[in-house]
């Protein structure tokens, strides 16, 4: 399987001190990995590097062999990310709003992506719907949509589903993996929620304080640390980095 | 399977020209947004037209050419200030808005994203340039086309240091954030009355004239009004107004350039997700 995204030692020092610690990460072509960890344990920070939007201080980006930041731009093309956090221009209709981001990524008919992005995750009639008049839910589903308007090969997302209805959590899932298996697109998401990375995601990447201490399927993952399911594993970690712990299981 | 995508040139100015419809919704959803390009122009005409019609009343026949004096002034003093100020706040939108980051993933490179915004600023001060033109027009019955096409090299040097400036504010606001947006406004008014927009910089005292001598603005407002008063054409100014403004201009790109690899490096986007 060729990789689609390979991070190597990539660290990165804020001054309140290292936030990503020697971290590599490898996403195979199609692949489903999460990215997971108690918080500032180095994930947004990991994603921002392998986007291109955080210069590492150490380490190297590729995106489908493209290094990063001298190949960003044509990287980029090939890559599409969502967060739950960010949110819609508010002078803007869904259908300006995602037809612009079509334009961004060169489609020549950004309509029709849009309308086929709008139908796959059940908003087709939000598609004149201005920013300030969508839920919270909604907004996130629009993010997803207009991140994948370019099929991309991958697609990142930190944290899609944070405050979203499990009916509207469920349906982004459903989008997601459909995208995946349709187009081929590989995923990496982080997320808070273990039930949801453990549906959606093959191989799991775990991180806590700035390095990776764990990779492998969700079960492998919960084997290495004999713990019941990613969440206690979770709830192990955090416990770990909370204490400051030096005793992290490699 | 991928989507049928331009080629790369015709990507680039797809790109380009997305971002200027962007600005275009804002403006036109935004209505008080239109007090930039169309309040403060008239109120300039309005406040130095009729200062110069009291001191022309008030004085000699020499003097009488106060007025022209002031309106060539303000006419010239909006190309630099709307080009300004469109491309600085055409930045501040996407962090008002929260969309830096989700626009610096994309496909599109930095320049591409100056150049629409500096396109929607070209309609900006078009419509900026018509209310004044408008307003001189038909209150004081001053053409704005008496000034003639020698004035095009005038306003074109006084539109790119008006976009200079506007990449030295936006290199601010990516290194310190929010806290520079004042700037965006006001950092003009500092160069403004050193400039001689509506006085000859010998009237400055004598401790400012070397910096007022210094700025590239100062040489081209000279430059418009001696060709607005029938002069032959001052290409000694006009040359140092067009060096000055290379200068400057070689200096905003270096600066914005030099604040984004800082913006990358101290990961500041996440102050704007």
């Amino acid at each position: 399987m060729s990789a689609v995204l390979k991070a190597t030692g990539l660290v990165k020092n804020y001054r309140r001190g290292r936030a990503v610690d020697g971290v590599d990460l490898v996403v195979g072509d199609g692949e489903r990995i999460g990215l997971l960890g108690p918080n500032g344990a180095g994930k947004t920070t990991t994603l921002l590097m392998c986007l291109g939007m955080v210069t590492p201080d150490a380490g190297t980006v590729e995106i489908l062999g493209r290094r990063l930041p001298r190949r960003r731009a044509s990287a980029m093309s090939e890559v599409g990310f969502a967060a739950g956090y960010l949110p819609l221009p508010n002078a803007v209709r869904v259908n300006e709003y995602l037809r612009m981001f079509g334009r961004l990524y060169g489609l020549r008919r950004p309509d029709v992506a849009t309308r086929e992005g709008l139908e796959r995750f059940g908003i087709g009639h939000l598609e004149k719907a201005m920013g300030t008049e969508l839920s919270s839910g909604q907004k996130t589903l629009v993010g997803i949509i207009k991140a994948t308007l370019h099929r991309p090969r991958l697609l990142v997302l930190d944290e899609p589903t944070a405050s979203l209805d499990p009916d509207v959590a469920l349906r982004v899932r459903t989008g997601l993996a459909e995208l995946s298996a349709a187009n081929g697109t590989a995923l990496l998401v982080t997320s808070h929620n273990m039930a949801e990375v453990e549906r959606l995601c093959e191989r799991v990447t775990f991180l806590s304080r700035g390095r990776v201490v764990a990779h492998g399927t969700p079960e492998e993952i919960s084997r290495t640390f004999d713990r019941d399911g990613l969440e206690e594993v979770f709830l192990h970690l955090a416990e770990l980095q909370h204490k400051n712990s030096e005793e992290v299981p490699a | 399977m991928t989507r049928e995508t331009y080629s790369p040139v015709a990507a680039s100015a797809w790109r380009i020209l997305s971002v200027a419809k962007r600005h275009w919704y804002v403006m036109r959803r935004s209505p008080h947004r239109l007090f930039d390009v169309v309040m403060w122009p008239a109120v300039d005409v309005i406040l130095f037209g009729t200062i110069g019609l009291f001191a022309a009343s008030r004085a000699n026949t020499a003097s009488a050419q106060v007025a022209l004096y002031l309106l060539v002034g303000v006419v010239l003093w909006h190309v630099v200030y709307q080009a300004q100020i469109a491309l600085a706040t055409g930045m501040l939108e996407e962090t008002w808005s929260r969309s830096v980051l989700n626009l610096m993933v994309t496909p599109m490179r930095e320049w591409e994203y100056v150049a629409g915004v500096a396109l929607f600023s070209l309609v900006k001060l078009t419509a900026a340039l018509g209310g004044v033109a408008l307003v001189a027009w038909s209150l004081y019955a001053f053409s704005v086309t008496s000034l003639g096409l020698g004035l095009l090299p005038v306003a074109a040097l006084l539109l790119i240091t008006g976009w200079s400036i506007a990449l030295f504010v936006t290199g601010l606001v990516l290194r310190f954030g929010q806290g520079a947006e004042a700037l965006a406004w006001g950092i003009l008014f500092m160069v403004m009355p050193l400039s001689g927009v509506f006085y000859p910089v010998d009237s400055l005292p004598g401790i400012l004239r070397p910096i007022g001598e210094a700025l590239p603005t100062t040489h081209a407002f000279a430059a418009g009004r001696a060709m607005a008063f029938g002069e032959a054409t001052p290409w000694g100014e006009l040359g140092i107004a067009a060096a000055g403004t290379a200068g400057l201009l070689l200096v905003g790109l270096g600066y914005v350039t030099w604040m984004l690899r800082v913006f990358r490096a101290r990961g500041f986007v996440t102050r704007y997700s």
